[in-house]
């Protein structure tokens, strides 16, 4: 039975609330002890000390006694409000909406805790449940206008267009006056009622709803960009290009805006001349204007683009633009176009123009006329499309040599570095870039990412800590990870990979991972900002990038290096007994174990020093440090490293990965790995379909079939009846009547010129007839001769080589050092 | 490179643009609130003619400016204040700031009537300071020292938007003898169109965006600064 308290106590029951809500945490916790004394089994009361103490940091003590509490008082919806609040605080969302619910049905009236049930249900998406929610706050409080607009975005999410738009209606139905002309919120209120309208097609009804409501709204753009699009749709089209030329107007680097422009005004797309007219008006209407002198090069020919490309290649040269070439080299995929720019560029060097510059230089930046124009064509033969590294070099040390002091040419000197495969020069030669404009960070970020490229990771933190800050606990890798430079972390990932440190390289993984968590519950306190802001269409884009944030290549990147690293983890302690060079990549299982020991003990170890350290009487934490920072206690990821399950481990990052990028490749081929590991034959099967269906020549889903239908044969007996018949069934990638070793021969025939195909098919056929390897290998080296091979590929064959212990593997790298000098992957390992 | 208004999704691209370019940074909360609170105002410069490299390929930021209005401005004036701009070095001279800030400015005069702009810089950023002072015309108002973390000083600069909102009016009238095209003038119409002083007047009365309890969310961290 729930213990009553006397007036006394329950204005200190008001007082520990109130201290709660200030955060004055021991103040609360006393005057708590001092009820529960008399009272010591008041439900309400313990429960409050609880959510006290989990602001304290102390959450499984807070929910020890949120169960006392709830014990002594199960009818109480303060009870069971906390209990809630300490779900939704260890992020148990679902525990907590249930808590909220009993809450609720204990105190239906209650306008905390439907808010707090309702905030938590649009966060997970409990649409439905939100939508029962918002009406009931209507309903309490239909005077505020954010409760009629919270209920039409429920209406919104749920995809009732209509039932959110009549919402909207109805309250400004009820409005006696019309809202001043400056009432933000209104304003929004009125361009978001008019997407509604026009979310149902309904473009006429938007259009005049936008003419009248909208006329004078604050938000000029969407106005103007809006009743473009409808006059667009509605076939308007005289107003539709005089909407489309008052957007230019406004901004004239917009390229939908021409696109758009040349559409309604029903010019053809191959009528290049009438297009080019648009163009041309614009760009001398606004003389600084980019975009409408080089949009025309997407589809001007022949000698009309060398004409316009002249024009324009001249104009950005004189100024010394740098990102010149940036901003043209997507028309190399025509390869007209990507003959006649450099050759214009020649010219330009040669007509002597370029000589009449002598303005004074700034500071580090790009100069103009010649040495701009030698910058150009360096990055010409440094890009894929047009590579020739030797003359690069040539042209950046032209440049240099014109301007020895330029930041953007050490630069690209790097990247040429580079693309050689020269990791070692490259870092240096950005390191000297940086020197010459030390106060700049853009050159200070190149040079550490280069640095760890070339696997200098301690070398990279200290150029990263020159400009993170100084204050920061923990230096500069706690205040990369505070800012979420994903960047550093993936890319610091992946070079610990390279030098074998698989715990930091899961460590900066795992980072990552927790970066997007935080990122998905940042969105929580907008749920409510937003709504008193009343910015409901940039809300509800918020809402659907979120329910997407994973597809992210910032998230995949890391999500697929560290799958890598948990298959290689797995693959171990297989291939290890045979392993007797000196491969970076893997501690072996006995080293795993040893190192799991040991993190075991460090664990306990922190675990006894941090329980001593919270029973002292701990001074130093302020009251109202709401937020004590846990400490790592892997901050070497020795405990990630040390995981006995690493498939399962690959698990928590694949899900996403097939959940939100199902349409990546390498997803795919991931999922397939992890799950051939695990015997998950139907899903693997599913990755390898979607995989084929994206790209059915890929070397690895070529070489994931043949080895699907290997494994399948092999566990034949042991599968499932349903499970066989289900790849019977739906396997159907490979030709009945064709053996595996014909079909691989066959892949290895038609992609005899390809080295990434043939060393894909040469890996296969090792499995199909382990015996005659030393053909193979033979056969792998071959690959080194092909005229088109990379040296990227060149690395994929040293790898595969060495996975197969070759004695090939030193003649490889010798043939491949011929082949490609500069690279510093294939000197010998002694050199 | 292509200008337009800033995307949430755009935002981790444009941390990366920002802790590449600049050494105040900021978590994506930040950024979210920018764009959550006055989503006019931000705007960025995507590389849009960048071949797409996989289905999921979001477009590369090269320039952002991270624009705000002042909460609760001390001065009960309503202005803008610039929380942060870069542009990637390998695509300065195109006067891509520039062009943020201007379509910002103008924004920020259309949406919330903002009278100012306002922002911070560091007094050896030589680049900046031409761009803010020469280009765009902004007066040094004070010097704010030890701004920055690392103990450099600021200038803090102001922009009187007072040109911006005589142009949006110019072409507002513009728009109403368009669009009124024979039907009568209304009262309004012929206000405006009688004389300048009383146009002023007009303006000076626009006061727009409420505080609307967000007090919360404002981060008071000192790493927010630009």
């Amino acid at each position: 039975m729930p213990q009553l308290l006397s007036a006394k106590e329950q204005s200190l029951f008001r007082t520990v609330v109130r201290n709660y809500e200030d955060k004055q945490y021991k103040k609360g916790i006393k005057a708590a002890d001092q009820i529960l004394k008399k009272n010591p089994k008041h439900g309400d009361t313990l429960a409050m000390k609880a959510l006290i103490m989990n602001s304290q940091g102390k959450t499984d003590e807070a929910f020890a006694l949120a169960k006392v509490a709830l014990q002594c008082d199960m009818k109480s919806h303060v009870c069971w409000h906390v209990y809630g609040l300490l779900y939704r605080a260890v992020k148990n969302f679902e525990e907590a909406i249930k808590a909220y619910k009993f809450a609720l049905r204990l105190e239906p009236d209650s306008q905390q805790i439907q808010r707090d049930l309702a905030l938590l249900q649009v966060q997970m998406r409990d649409y439905q449940g939100y939508l029962v929610s918002r009406k009931a706050m209507l309903t309490a409080r239909s005077g505020m206008r954010q409760n009629w607009t919270a209920l039409a975005v429920a209406h919104h999410l749920i995809g009732d267009f209509a039932e959110a738009e009549g919402v909207l209606t109805t309250y400004e139905e009820t409005l006696k006056n019309p809202p001043a002309k400056t009432d933000f919120e209104n304003s929004e209120a009125v361009m978001y009622k008019n997407t509604l309208i026009a979310e149902q097609g309904n473009y006429q009804k938007a259009l005049d709803h936008l003419e009248s409501a909208g006329k004078h709204n604050l938000d000029r753009l969407a106005v103007l960009e809006l009743r473009a699009t409808y006059l667009a749709k509605l076939g308007r089209k005289d107003q539709a290009e005089k909407a489309y030329r008052a957007l230019i107007d406004r901004n004239s680097e917009h390229k939908e805006y021409y696109d758009d422009l040349i559409e309604v005004m029903g010019i053809a797309s191959t009528d290049h001349k009438a297009m080019k007219a648009i163009y041309d008006e614009y760009a001398e209407k606004y003389p600084r204007c980019d975009a409408a002198r080089r949009l025309p090069l997407n589809f001007l020919e022949g000698d009309e683009f060398r004409d316009v490309a002249e024009k324009y290649i001249h104009r950005m040269l004189d100024k010394g633009v740098p990102s010149t070439f940036a901003n043209l080299k997507h028309l190399y995929a025509s390869s007209s176009k990507k003959e006649t720019l450099p050759a214009l560029v020649r010219q330009y060097i040669d007509s002597g123009k370029s000589e009449a510059n002598e303005e004074p230089k700034r500071h580090g930046d790009t100069s103009k006329g010649a040495s701009a124009a030698y910058y150009f064509l360096a990055q010409h033969y440094s890009y894929h499309l047009s590579r020739d590294l030797d003359k690069a070099m040539e042209y950046i040390d032209k440049a240099i040599e014109l301007e020895p002091e330029s930041v953007d040419f050490y630069m690209t000197k790097a990247r040429i570095w580079k693309h050689y495969g020269n990791t070692q020069k490259a870092s240096e030669t950005m390191e000297h870039a940086r020197t010459l404009d030390t106060r700049d960070r853009h050159i200070n970020t190149k040079t550490a990412k280069y640095q760890l490229r070339n696997n200098e990771t301690e070398a990279a933190i200290k150029t990263m800590g020159l400009f993170t800050r100084a204050e920061t606990p923990g230096g500069p890798l706690a205040d990369l990870h505070d800012m979420q430079c994903v960047w550093y972390l993936t890319e610091d990932g992946q070079s610990h990979v390279r030098q074998g440190h698989i715990g930091l390289a899961l460590k900066r993984f795992t980072a990552i991972y927790n970066i997007f968590d935080v990122w998905q519950e940042d969105q929580f306190d907008f749920h409510s900002f937003s709504l008193r802001k009343g910015q409901i269409r940039a809300y509800i884009d918020m809402i659907k990038w979120e329910d997407r944030l994973r597809e992210h290549p910032f998230y995949s990147r890391a999500a697929l290096s560290a799958i890598e690293v948990y298959l290689k983890m797995h693959d171990k302690p297989i291939t290890n007994g045979a392993n007797g060079t000196a491969d970076v990549n893997g501690e072996d299982a006995a080293e795993r174990k040893r190192a799991a020991k040991k993190a075991r003990k460090e664990a306990q170890k922190a675990e006894r020093e941090a329980l001593a350290k919270k029973n002292e009487p701990n001074k130093s934490t302020k009251e109202g440090d709401n937020d004590p920072k846990k400490k790592d206690d892997d901050p070497d990821g020795a405990k990630l490293a040390a995981t006995t399950e690493p498939i399962n481990d690959a698990m928590k990052f694949l899900t996403p990965l097939l959940q939100f990028s199902p349409k990546s490749i390498d997803a795919q081929l991931a999922g397939f790995e992890v799950y051939i590991r695990r015997k998950k034959y139907i899903l693997a099967l599913r990755c390898l379909l979607a995989a084929a269906g994206l790209d059915r020549e890929h070397s690895k889903v070529h070489q994931q079939i043949i080895r699907f239908k290997l494994a399948v044969d092999k566990d034949l007996e042991t599968l499932a009846p349903q499970v066989a018949e289900v790849i019977k069934s739906e396997f159907n990638l490979l030709p009945a009547s064709v053996s595996l070793t014909q079909y691989n021969d066959e892949y290895l025939s038609k992609n005899k010129d390809c080295a990434r195909r043939t060393l894909a098919a040469l890996s296969a056929r090792k499995l199909l007839s382990p015996e005659s390897s030393p053909n193979f290998e033979k056969d792998a080296m071959a690959t080194l001769k092909l005229p088109g091979t990379t040296f990227e590929e060149a690395k994929e064959g040293l790898e595969l080589l060495l996975s197969w212990n070759s004695g090939q593997v030193d003649a490889f790298r010798s043939s491949a050092a011929e082949k490609w000098p500069k690279a510093t992957i294939f000197a010998s390992p002694s050199a | 490179m292509d200008i337009r208004l800033l995307h949430p999704s755009d935002i981790p691209h444009v941390q990366h643009a920002n802790i590449t370019n600049l050494p105040e940074n900021y978590f994506m909360k930040y950024y979210l609130y920018h764009a959550l609170s006055w989503p006019q105002l931000s705007y960025v410069a995507v590389d849009v003619s960048r071949p797409k490299k996989s289905p999921y390929d979001y477009p590369r930021i090269v320039g952002y400016v991270l624009a705000k209005m002042e909460e609760d401005p001390p001065d009960g004036v309503q202005h803008g204040h610039i929380t942060s701009l870069s542009v990637m070095r390998t695509h300065r001279r195109l006067g891509i700031a520039e062009k943020l800030m201007r379509q910002s400015q103008r924004a920020m005069v259309e949406t919330f009537g903002a009278q100012y702009v306002s922002l911070h810089v560091r007094v050896s950023n030589n680049a900046a300071l031409r761009l803010y002072r020469d280009t765009l015309g902004f007066k040094n108002e004070k010097i704010e020292s030890k701004y920055y973390a690392d103990g450099e000083d600021a200038y803090n600069m102001k922009l009187d938007l007072g040109f911006v909102r005589e142009q949006v009016m110019d072409e507002q009238d513009e728009e109403a003898e368009d669009a009124d095209e024979g039907e009568p003038v209304g009262q309004l119409g012929k206000q405006e169109e009688g004389d300048a002083g009383k146009d002023k007047e007009k303006k000076r009365k626009v006061r727009v965006g409420r505080g609307l309890g967000v007090g919360d969310l404002v981060e008071k961290n000192e790493s927010q600064k630009v």
